[in-house]
């Protein structure tokens, strides 16, 4: 298992993408979702992919954590590249070294809070390091919820659990899927505020995926696609100057 | 609404496959049945009218016993034959006489199985060729007291050719004949597999039955004499106690006489088939439980649309009904191939059935339909009716109703269904209701309905006790089994209910097979003295030539040796068994707890019998008893000994003075053999094997192997009783896997979670395997709860019959709870698979 401390300080990304091509359906339905996407997130940043619908920024995500697979170039986490993987060890990749945070159904119902935010570990047999599932959990405000289940926490919360689910392995990397998508704004911040704090504190890579503009200013710098391409990067945006580029999409 | 229901089936295509494999097993085992029935009855009807085709009147005794077997009737004397030939429009008449005559192997072993299969009868050769069903297909007829004719099947097994010599097994000695002629049955090498050894008419009486007597005169009428009007001829000048019946009259008493006797046979196989279907209910009603809480958004919308509750029960009805029909079309189809089976299984387990092609009726169709169809309906209607009573507003709502007033009601109906079967069980084996074979099946089905309605209050405590080591042990997969057995326990329980029920069958029977086993063992050794049993495996037509037991007893290693006959007998009105013993012998060897009298004085007017036969007529010894016999008619009997232990003796017995003066034919159906005290065990088996080696249908057994064979007989009937609860068991299983299945689908979001989170294909399929060994163990424990108690109440009404012990099949059972685990896996195989095989995205992006 990789933890925070075995890991090589080094400037590589934390996740890349090269010449990433993924196509859906074949021959006069064939959509080009990704087109040639070369791609990097840096270790111990915040990252947003944003875009148009359509343009391909859920299927980068899914591509780069090993949830799909690409139709061409490749996807490397640290210095693993997912082409060379099987079923198993991509499913294995996922377990030890990937956090995620979902839009929605991040929890299993039958299993309370406790069992959710540990069932990466518990999968992989792993042990669960008592000191960081306490400071995981004190940071999410989730202690008093453990023992409830899904159906018992309120929207936030749910999204709360699965960021302390996301956090318990020390992953490489968060991908984050509109995790805000199904909250109420105050509920979203303070969610946003926990992934923020995954990063500033505890030096945690986040890569969330977005259509809000008031949740991407949450994070250090955003990736803009179109059309399956990459075509902006912007560096600690404001919500401003992220609604003044999202309207040059609708011209 | 129909064509709601028509697109419901399509869609859901693939899930109702699996549902309708269920109908489709039960139905096939039912029409299997049913063919297998009428091809057996037609194939009987046939024969006799074949045997009967020319046969123009049937002139015989009037004196009839019922017996278990079927009518035992008296002999008429042979003079009959000439006042027949004398009335006018008689064209010709001979006697007839049938009995018991085994062949015996060039290999001197006995040919056919008399207890079990076809009859070995032996009867004279038809010398009128219209009322001769048989053939010569070599050499002749035979004639003279030394000559045989067999059919040609016999003669292939023998093997025999002309002019060998052919051993015989019959009352008096085995004797030997010269092998004369080969006739077919029509064209049939043999009459439906049984044995036939042919004389001429006073050799036939002479070793089958009795010089001078027949047992029936076959007429021939003139041309333009009808059948009815031959009989009223001939009745006007025969005795009173002779009748005549017409042809087709005997016809259709033979056919009937075959088909009351293959009753039994009926209800046996369609209790399995209604057994099968019951289990199948319990899945169709679970899937459309399923099927309707999955659509509980779609059945809000279409409320909300201001679709009527009517409309909705309708359009599951019309599901469930389209459905059933399909499935029991196929199950109908399939039941050719099931009658087969079931034949191959029969005889497999010694039943041997005669059967030609295969006899499909209609009836089989309309039959098969109606319960098919029925038995799905019926099924489906509760889950409709919830269906129907869904909230408009549950389109919108997610969160499930409340189940609490539901599951009061539930403890409530499960409670007073569970009660009222058990006291109609109990009614049913320790009272005398109308129809004991019918009560005790409603009793037994409201057993385990209300068995199924409690269930799943268990079903949460014991997901819970056998889900946690599960869980220590699985680690995550583990411990999603157990949370997904509890999450729905009434669904849980459903599921292991139907399996429940044929374990709960399962465990009754083997428990009853024990307790007889246990039983029978315990006769032996308390009433029994003697050393060895000679057995001929016939009951109740032939058997041992009493001369094997007077040979024994010239032997000076035998003390003693006992022959137990079986006869019929009207005793103060009612149709009895009567046994035979031998007097000089008996008391030496089988202790039957004699309270009054001796059984070495049983002499020819004097009866035996049991405490409690005598309590309920107020008997006394020294009273009288009429006791009438077919042959010799009332005769007036003295009781003369008051017995306590019905075990091996019966009812009643007389001494043999009595039984042959009675009795015209006279075999043995047990010899019992007590050492000479100056022998050797050893010596005396020798000696006796000796002198049995003569008797070819012989077996010579000491109690040990005679307590093996007796419980290898009760292992026979216990295993094909097995095979055919297997199919219960199989029908439960494809309830589990289709469970497992639906349950599938509705968790994909949450298996598409777990996939994304790490879970490998292997966890999630040992996920699934391990909910299912959970579901198979519920089923399991509940069903060896309810065969507990079955078997110890079948058990206990059993204790008047012989069956004293109760005892549990521990070691059985324990490979029955294994076997389930691995059935458990085996129904796991394809949900597994299917949930492993799931698209991530599709799961977790899916509405």
């Amino acid at each position: 298992m990789s933890t925070m401390t075995d890991r090589p300080v080094t400037t590589l990304a934390a996740a890349r993408a090269e010449d990433a091509v993924k196509i859906f359906g074949a021959g006069s339905t064939e959509v080009r979702a990704l087109d040639n996407v070369t791609v990097e997130f840096e270790r111990g940043r915040f990252s947003t992919i944003m875009g148009p619908s359509g343009s391909g920024k859920s299927t980068l995500l899914h591509c780069m954590a090993g949830l799909e697979r690409l139709s061409s170039g490749r996807v490397l986490v640290g210095e693993t590249d997912l082409n060379t993987l099987n079923d198993t060890d991509l499913t294995v990749l996922r377990r030890d070294r990937i956090g995620f945070v979902f839009q929605t159904f991040n929890l299993v119902p039958t299993l309370t809070a406790e069992r959710n935010i540990t069932l990466q570990l518990r999968l992989g047999r792993h042990k669960v390091d008592q000191d960081w599932f306490d400071e995981v959990v004190d940071t999410l405000g989730v202690r008093a919820r453990l023992a409830h289940r899904p159906a018992e926490l309120s929207g936030g919360e749910r999204q709360r659990v699965a960021v302390a689910r996301a956090l318990i392995n020390r992953p490489e990397i968060i991908f984050a899927d509109e995790p805000t998508g199904n909250l109420d704004s105050a509920a979203g911040h303070e969610v946003l505020g926990f992934l923020q704090r995954a990063v500033d504190d505890l030096g945690q890579t986040v890569v969330m995926v977005t259509h809000d503009p008031s949740a991407a200013a949450f994070s250090q710098r955003i990736v803009f696609l179109e059309d399956g391409r990459v075509v902006d990067e912007m560096s600690e945006p404001t919500v401003v100057r992220i609604l003044d580029r999202l309207k040059e999409f609708d011209d | 609404m129909w064509e709601l229901s028509i697109s419901n089936l399509w869609t859901k295509k693939f899930r109702l496959i699996s549902t309708s494999l269920s109908v489709v097993v039960g139905v096939a085992f039912l029409a299997g049945s049913l063919v297998l029935l009428d091809t057996i009855g037609r194939t009987f009807d046939d024969l006799f009218s074949t045997i009967n085709e020319e046969l123009d009147a049937n002139v015989r005794s009037t004196d009839v016993i019922e017996a278990q077997f079927g009518d035992i009737r008296g002999r008429i004397d042979e003079d009959i034959v000439d006042t027949v030939l004398s009335v006018d429009g008689v064209a010709a008449a001979q006697g007839e006489v049938q009995g018991f005559a085994q062949l015996v192997t060039h290999d001197g072993e006995p040919m056919g199985n008399p207890g079990q299969g076809a009859p070995t009868f032996g009867f004279n050769w038809g010398t009128i060729d219209e009322l001769n069903p048989m053939r010569l297909v070599e050499g002749r007829a035979p004639s003279g007291p030394a000559e045989i004719v067999i059919d040609r099947q016999s003669s292939r097994d023998g093997p025999f050719a002309l002019g060998d010599s052919v051993t015989v097994l019959l009352q008096g000695p085995p004797s030997q004949f010269t092998l004369v002629g080969i006739a077919t049955f029509g064209t049939a090498d043999s009459a439906l597999g049984s044995t036939m050894a042919m004389f001429d008419l006073p050799t036939a009486q002479e070793v089958l039955a009795e010089p001078g007597q027949l047992d029936a005169v076959s007429v021939l009428a003139d041309e333009g004499v009808g059948q009815q009007e031959l009989a009223d001829r001939l009745s006007s000048v025969l005795p009173a106690d002779v009748e005549v019946v017409t042809g087709a009259e005997l016809t259709e008493e033979q056919q009937s006489d075959v088909a009351e006797a293959l009753g039994f046979f009926n209800t046996f196989m369609l209790v399995f088939a209604f057994i099968a279907l019951f289990v199948a209910s319990f899945i169709i009603y679970n899937t459309f439980s399923i099927l309707v809480a999955q659509r509980t958004r779609e059945m809000g919308l279409l409320r909300a649309l201001g679709a009527r509750r009517r409309q909705l029960v309708g359009s599951v009805l019309i599901e469930a009904s389209m459905m059933g029909a399909i499935a029991s079309i196929i199950g109908i189809a399939a039941g050719v191939g099931v009658a087969t089976l079931l034949k191959a299984v029969l005889s497999a387990a010694g039943f041997d059935i005669p059967a030609g092609g295969v006899n499909f009726q209609p009836s089989t169709i309309y039959y098969s339909l109606a319960v098919g169809v029925g038995v799905t309906v019926l099924s489906a209607l509760v889950p409709s009716w919830r269906a129907s009573s869904t909230a408009p507003m549950a389109a919108i709502r997610t969160t499930t109703t409340d189940e609490t007033a539901d599951m009061a009601r539930r403890l409530l109906i499960g409670l007073i269904g569970a009660a009222a079967g058990v006291g109609l069980l109990l009614w049913g084996l320790f009272g005398s209701p109308p129809n004991r074979t019918v009560m005790i099946g409603l009793a037994t089905a409201l057993v385990f309905l209300g068995v199924a309605a409690l269930s799943p209050f268990v079903a949460a405590p014991f997901s819970r006790l056998v889900g946690s080591p599960i869980a220590k042990l699985g680690g995550v997969p583990g411990e999603l089994a157990r949370e997904n057995a509890l999450r729905n326990p009434r669904r849980t329980s459903t599921t292991a209910a139907a399996l429940m029920i044929g374990v709960g069958l399962v465990g009754a029977i083997g428990i009853f097979a024990e307790s007889a086993k246990a039983s029978v063992d315990k006769i032996i050794d308390d009433s029994f003295v003697g050393d060895m049993v000679i057995d001929s495996g016939a009951f109740g037509f032939g058997g041992l030539s009493p001369e094997l037991a007077r040979q024994l007893n010239e032997l000076p290693e035998v003390a003693a040796a006992s022959g137990v006959r079986l006869g019929f007998a009207e005793i103060d009105g009612q149709s009895e068994t009567l046994l035979g013993v031998d007097p000089a012998t008996m008391g030496d060897i089988v202790d039957v707890g004699v309270l009054e009298g001796d059984v070495a004085t049983l002499d020819e007017n004097d009866l035996a019998v049991h405490e409690e036969v005598a309590a309920d007529h107020g008997w006394r010894v020294g009273d009288g008893v009429a006791v009438r016999f077919a042959d010799t008619g009332t005769q007036q009997f003295e009781i003369a000994l008051v017995y306590a232990n019905d075990d091996l003796a019966g009812r009643f017995f007389v001494g043999n003075p009595a039984f042959t003066a009675n009795v015209p034919d006279v075999f043995d159906f047990q010899v019992y053999v007590l050492r000479d005290p100056a022998a050797t065990a050893l010596g005396a088996r020798t000696a006796v094997e000796a002198v049995a080696d003569g008797f070819a249908n012989a077996t010579v057994q000491d109690l040990d192997e005679f307590k093996q064979t007796q419980s290898d007989q009760i292992d026979q009937l216990l295993n094909l009783v097995y095979a055919l609860l297997g199919l219960a068991i199989i029908i439960a299983l494809i309830g589990i896997a289709n469970t497992l299945a639906l349950s599938t689908v509705e968790r994909t979001h949450e298996l598409g979670l777990l996939r994304a989170v790490g879970m490998t294909r292997p966890q999630l399929r040992r996920a699934v395997r391990w909910e299912s060994i959970i579901i198979a163990l519920l089923g399991t424990t509940l069903g060896f709860a309810i065969g507990l108690f079955f078997g110890w109440v079948i058990v206990r009404a059993l204790a008047d019959d012989g069956i004293s012990e109760f005892r549990v099949p521990i070691g059985q059972l324990v490979v029955v709870a294994f076997l389930a685990v691995l059935a458990g896996v085996a129904a796991a195989v394809r949900p597994s698979r299917r949930a492993a095989k799931l698209n991530i995205l599709e799961a977790i992006s899916a509405q």
